[in-house]
């Protein structure tokens, strides 16, 4: 699974740090949901993409399906 | 606060355990070598122990949860290995003991091999998950 939270974290001038404390969770999960190293929650996930202004559709895409903008 | 009486609880044991060892050594007179080998296990279990604490004092400083859904799985995780590896540790120890070397284990002896090995499995794992990931 990949994600588009670096690319939209940049968007809003996040750092990883930024996003973890607005979604109330250490800075290294955060790293490892955008490496692909954990899959986060439904509630994390949808926290996140709240945070990152978007859907969880649009956050997390799966390997050769077409990213959503 | 839940995570700071929790952090302070962890350290308070930590230091417990120091103690108890510092006692035990300077009370033992001459310990041998193969003494030596479970109390140096021991400290560093405690070691990893208060560098997971100051790690979790570093989040809480930052403004950062100390324990999060991740952790959380990781702990249960560490746990169940740490789990399996005691309970082969006290059926493999007094067969190998007695295979490998012709000497019948002691009670408290086996207890202690149980508590090292399922702290050492439960470490390792729990450090090993955190930084590494699944």
């Amino acid at each position: 699974m990949k994600t588009r939270i670096k690319e939209l974290r940049a968007r809003y001038d996040l750092t990883q740090e930024d996003l973890a404390k607005k979604v109330g969770v250490r800075r290294e999960t955060i790293l490892f949901i955008e490496k692909g190293k954990y899959n986060p929650s439904l509630k994390l996930a949808h926290d996140i993409a709240i945070a990152l202004q978007t859907t969880i559709d649009g956050l997390f895409f799966f390997e050769g399906e077409e990213k959503q903008s | 606060m839940k995570d700071i009486k929790e952090i302070l609880l962890g350290i308070g044991i930590a230091a417990a355990v120091l103690v108890t060892i510092a006692f035990f050594v300077l009370n033992a007179g001459d310990i041998e070598l193969e003494e030596l080998f479970p109390i140096g296990i021991v400290i560093i279990l405690v070691f990893s122990a208060m560098y997971i604490m100051w790690d979790r004092i570093k989040n809480v400083k930052r403004g950062l949860p100390a324990q999060d859904e991740r952790l959380k799985l990781t702990n249960y995780k560490a746990c169940s290995y740490g789990f399996i590896v005691s309970i082969w540790s006290a059926v493999s120890a007094p067969l190998i003991s007695g295979i490998l070397f012709d000497h019948e284990l002691e009670g408290h002896y086996v207890t202690a091999v149980v508590v090292i090995c399922g702290g050492l499995a439960f470490m390792i794992s729990y450090l090993y998950l955190a930084w590494k990931g699944d």
